[in-house]
Formats: C-alpha cells, sequence, structure tokens
C-alpha cells in the first residue's frame, strides 16, 4: 500500500492545503481521517496532504437558517453535538452515529465520507435528504455546489486538482419538517446493507416536499424519484406510504453481494421506507417541531 | 521520513518509512501493547488515543500524528501500579486471552475523560468498536462502572464492590 509516498504535508489553512494540492510535485491528494482502503491501497500516490489537523475546517456552526459543518469535522463530533436540533441536525446525528464503531467514528470526516464514497456510506443520503450544499475552495475562490451534482459526478472528477470540500451546508427546517434515517446491516459494526434517508416537508397537512435517499442497496446514492413524486401534495396515508414504498424499490437497481441477494434486500427495503415515511410524518406533526 | 510526537508524556521523534502505519510505528517503537487483530479498523485491538480520542491505529498513516499527542496502555498503568480501569478489569474477569484488552482499556479511558459517570448504554456505545472472543461483553460493561465509581470515590483507588457477585 501507498509504495511510491514519500511525503506527508501538514498544512494549517486551506490555502496552503490548496497550494500543496496544485503545486505539481506528482501525484497528489488529500488525507483527512484516512480510513479510505482505496486511498490507502494507491500506489500511484507520492504525497498526501493532511488537512485534519486545518482548525478552519473543523466546526458546526449555526445561523437562522443554516447548520455550516466544516469538512474536517470528525462524525463521532456531529454524533455528539450538542448543537445539532431539529429534524436537519437528528437526521445528521443518526446518519452519523450509525457510521462504523467510536474508534472509526474518531477517524472519519463529514468531507471525507462525501468524498470517499463508498456503497456503505451514510453520511451523503442525509445530505441528499436535507438538500443539502457543498462549498469547495480552490484557495481563496470558492464555489457553492448541491451535494447531488459532487455525488453525481464523484469528487475525484468535480473537483479540480488544487480543490477541496470545505463546508457542508444544511438547511436546519423547523416544525413542519420531520426526517427519519435507518439502516440495515448484519451487525452493528458491518457495511451496510441498506441506508436510507427520508424528510417529509408539510404545508396544511400535506406532504410539501419528499425526499427518499437510499445507499447500499444501490452502488452508489440515489433518490427515488418517482415515489417522491407521488406523495407530493398529498396527505399521507397507510395506501400512499405502502404504494410509495413498492414504487421506491421499484426504480432501483438492486445490488446483490456476498451479504444479501437481491430478493431480500428488496423485501427489507420496502417496509423501511414506509416505516421511515411513517416516522418523518409524526415528526413533521410533532407539536414545536422535532427535537 | 522524521515523526515527531509525544508518546504517553515523552516526546520521541522516530524514523519512519513515509507508508507506515501508526500500528507498525509504535509496536516496533516498543510500545507492545497495541495489538494488531484484523488489520482493516474493525477490531479494536490496536485501539490508542490521538490527542485524546480512541482511534484505530491499524489504519492510521503515522504521517498523520505529527505533532500529536498518543497513548498507549503502557502510558496508563503498570502491574505495580494499575489504573483504575485495568485494577476494574481484572477484579471483574472481564479479560480472558487479554488480547482485546489494550483497545477496551483505551476506549474505556476516552469514555471517562469525557463523562466521569457513565450509565451502562454510555459504556456499550464507546465500546462498540472493540470486539472481544473470550470474555464477552458483561463483564467489561461492569469493570468500566466499577471503575467510574472507585476513581469517583475520594480515595481514588479504592477498590468498589459494585461489580462483584
Ligand atoms: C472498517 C470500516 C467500516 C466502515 N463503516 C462505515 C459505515 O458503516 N458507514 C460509513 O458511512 N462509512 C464507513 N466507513 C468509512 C468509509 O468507508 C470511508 O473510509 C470514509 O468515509 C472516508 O472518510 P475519511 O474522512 O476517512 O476520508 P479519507 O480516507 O481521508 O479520504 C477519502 C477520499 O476522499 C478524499 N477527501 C477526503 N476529504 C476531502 C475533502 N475535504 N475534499 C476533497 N477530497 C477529500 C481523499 O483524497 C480520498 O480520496 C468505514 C470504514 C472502515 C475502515
Ligand atoms: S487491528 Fe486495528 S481494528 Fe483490528
Ligand atoms: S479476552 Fe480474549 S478477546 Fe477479549
Amino acid at each position: 500500500m501507498l509504495k511510491k509516498l514519500t511525503r506527508f504535508y501538514h498544512p494549517k489553512t486551506i490555502e496552503e492545503a490548496c497550494q500543496f494540492l496544485g503545486n505539481g510535485e506528482g501525484r497528489t491528494a488529500v488525507i483527512a481521517g484516512g480510513t479510505s482502503a482505496a486511498l490507502r491501497a494507491d500506489s500511484s500516490l507520492e504525497a498526501l496532504v493532511d488537512i485534519s489537523h486545518i482548525s478552519e475546517l473543523n466546526y458546526i456552526n449555526k445561523d437562522a437558517a443554516f447548520y455550516r459543518i466544516g469538512a474536517c469535522t470528525r462524525v463521532q463530533d456531529i454524533y455528539k453535538s450538542p448543537d445539532l436540533k431539529g429534524p436537519a441536525g437528528k437526521l445528521l446525528q443518526a446518519a452519523a452515529g450509525k457510521i462504523g464503531s467510536t474508534l472509526l467514528r474518531n477517524a472519519i470526516t463529514a468531507g471525507g465520507n462525501l468524498a470517499g464514497l463508498f456503497p456503505w456510506s451514510d453520511l451523503p443520503v442525509a445530505y441528499m435528504a436535507l438538500d443539502a450544499e457543498v462549498v469547495c475552495r480552490r484557495g481563496r475562490p470558492k464555489r457553492t455546489v448541491p451535494v447531488m451534482s459532487l455525488i453525481e459526478t464523484r469528487a475525484p472528477q468535480f473537483l479540480a486538482a488544487n480543490e477541496i470540500i470545505a463546508e457542508i451546508i444544511v438547511p436546519a427546517y423547523g416544525p413542519g419538517t420531520g426526517t427519519a434515517f435507518a439502516k440495515l446491516a448484519k451487525t452493528a459494526n458491518d457495511y451496510a446493507l441498506i441506508s436510507l434517508a427520508v424528510r417529509l416537508t408539510l404545508k396544511d397537512g400535506a406532504v410539501n416536499q419528499a425526499r427518499i435517499a437510499v445507499n447500499a442497496i444501490t452502488a452508489q446514492p440515489v433518490r427515488c424519484l418517482d415515489a417522491e413524486k407521488l406523495l407530493e401534495g398529498k396527505v399521507l396515508t397507510e395506501e400512499l406510504t405502502a404504494e410509495a414504498a413498492n414504487k421506491a424499490a421499484d426504480s432501483l437497481n438492486i445490488r446483490k453481494d456476498i451479504r444479501a441477494g437481491e430478493e431480500y434486500r428488496r423485501e427489507v427495503f420496502v417496509v423501511m421506507v414506509r416505516r421511515a415515511l411513517n416516522e418523518a410524518f409524526e415528526n413533521a406533526n410533532r407539536k414545536g417541531g422535532q427535537q | 521520513m522524521k515523526l515527531n510526537t509525544r508518546i504517553n508524556g515523552r516526546d520521541l521523534c522516530l524514523e519512519i518509512k513515509p507508508n507506515a502505519t501508526l500500528l507498525e510505528t509504535l509496536r516496533q517503537a516498543g510500545f507492545k501493547s497495541v495489538k494488531f487483530g484484523c488489520g482493516e479498523g474493525m477490531c479494536g485491538a490496536c485501539a490508542v488515543l490521538v490527542d485524546g480520542k480512541p482511534r484505530t491505529s491499524c489504519i492510521t498513516l503515522a504521517g498523520t500524528v505529527e505533532g500529536s499527542e498518543i497513548l498507549t496502555v503502557e502510558g496508563m498503568g503498570n502491574p505495580d501500579q494499575p489504573h483504575a480501569l485495568q485494577q476494574a478489569f481484572v477484579d471483574a474477569g472481564a479479560t480472558q486471552c487479554g488480547y482485546c484488552n489494550p483497545g477496551s482499556l483505551i476506549a474505556a479511558k476516552a469514555l471517562l475523560d469525557s463523562n466521569p459517570n457513565p450509565t451502562a448504554e454510555d459504556v456499550k456505545d464507546a465500546l462498540d468498536g472493540n470486539l472481544c472472543r473470550c470474555s464477552g461483553y458483561v463483564k467489561r460493561i461492569e469493570a468500566v462502572l466499577s471503575a467510574a465509581d472507585s476513581t469517583a470515590s475520594t480515595t481514588g483507588q479504592k477498590k468498589s464492590t459494585r461489580g462483584k457477585k
């Protein structure tokens, strides 16, 4: 592993990090939590730029409408943060808390979990269900993009050589919005067979916005657009959630591997979506909002 | 490549290969409490504290802990003066082959450092990355809770009776 590696850089600022990445001295990559097996197996890399100690990448802030999470915030800090509340905060915490184990969560970062995308990555579905945006920095210049464009193109292709993910911006939502996260795995620590995040934002009792984002059952994170469309504009009933759950399953290219076959995953998935929709709906209707 | 760290309270400058893991580096430097189990981040036998946070050293590249503080079990206590957690693991029978113990002790220490009064649920959550093939998952919870009791009591090292049958 990393047979050609000769050096580490330890920048203290984002601008410094981007300079090291862009200096053209051989194959260079960012390392954040450093847990990605793909990164550690890369035998072409000559240098690693360790961004995990950059303090301007490590924070969870909240203003009136948004949470802002620094890309190098450890997912354990998201899981344990007293500042994350409400429908968005609770969804992020639920997803972060289901990642690996304490020992891994202390390493894995909010940005690394998105940039080094695997079928079992849990935070990306939460970001998608919340319509998060991602701030990418190239030294000083920055661009803010929908999380979906980064996922669809994949970070290594999407980002320029000297560009990093700096921040994830998540709308906080409030009363009238409910979320739910669910994960199926063989053991508490094993990779997910299904990772699911749901958001329902209601208006006058009916579903105004529905988000159903899944991973692990698919090769990469996707939204179940048909099911979302079916729900929008309607009042949630038992029949409707059941129909939406089936539609969600129909829209997927279901993955199979040594852990579980396609039929099993599908059957469990339909139940999980139905329950998550009901849970999100209940949360959206909570007096004073989801806490 | 040079690596500057502070291990168990001592500043050390180690000569390492750029692709060395923290696990290899620590063992080569003599810290043999740090165990190799799976090498993939799944078992927790290799856990050490990096700047106070328990992490799997087997998948941590040594180059990423430049300037960090590391704590291994050697820095917690020794047979003559065991840490309250080490004594509690022995008293509660939370050890058989002992291979998982350094990692569990490190994870337990991190818990007590941030939460001196944990519940059984807190302990389960904090040790969720430490597999044990022998003594199981009940006695170590008793052990951590009783260590929390004993460190809370004024005498510091006084043995707790809570974990005892
Ligand atoms: C045993 C084990 C179990 C796991 N279980 C789960 C699980 O259940 N759920 C889950 O979601 N994840 C899980 N993971 C983590 C997942 O597989 C990845 O390793 C992790 O998400 C990578 O995050 P990192 O911060 O460690 O990034 P790194 O490993 O440092 O980097 C990953 C990739 O992203 C790039 N990168 C990192 N940060 C940035 C940035 N800010 N800007 C641009 N590029 C960047 C790197 O160059 C690299 O290519 C597990 C990992 C292990 C080892
Ligand atoms: S050896 Fe590190 S987690 Fe198993
Ligand atoms: S005591 Fe043997 S693995 Fe835990």
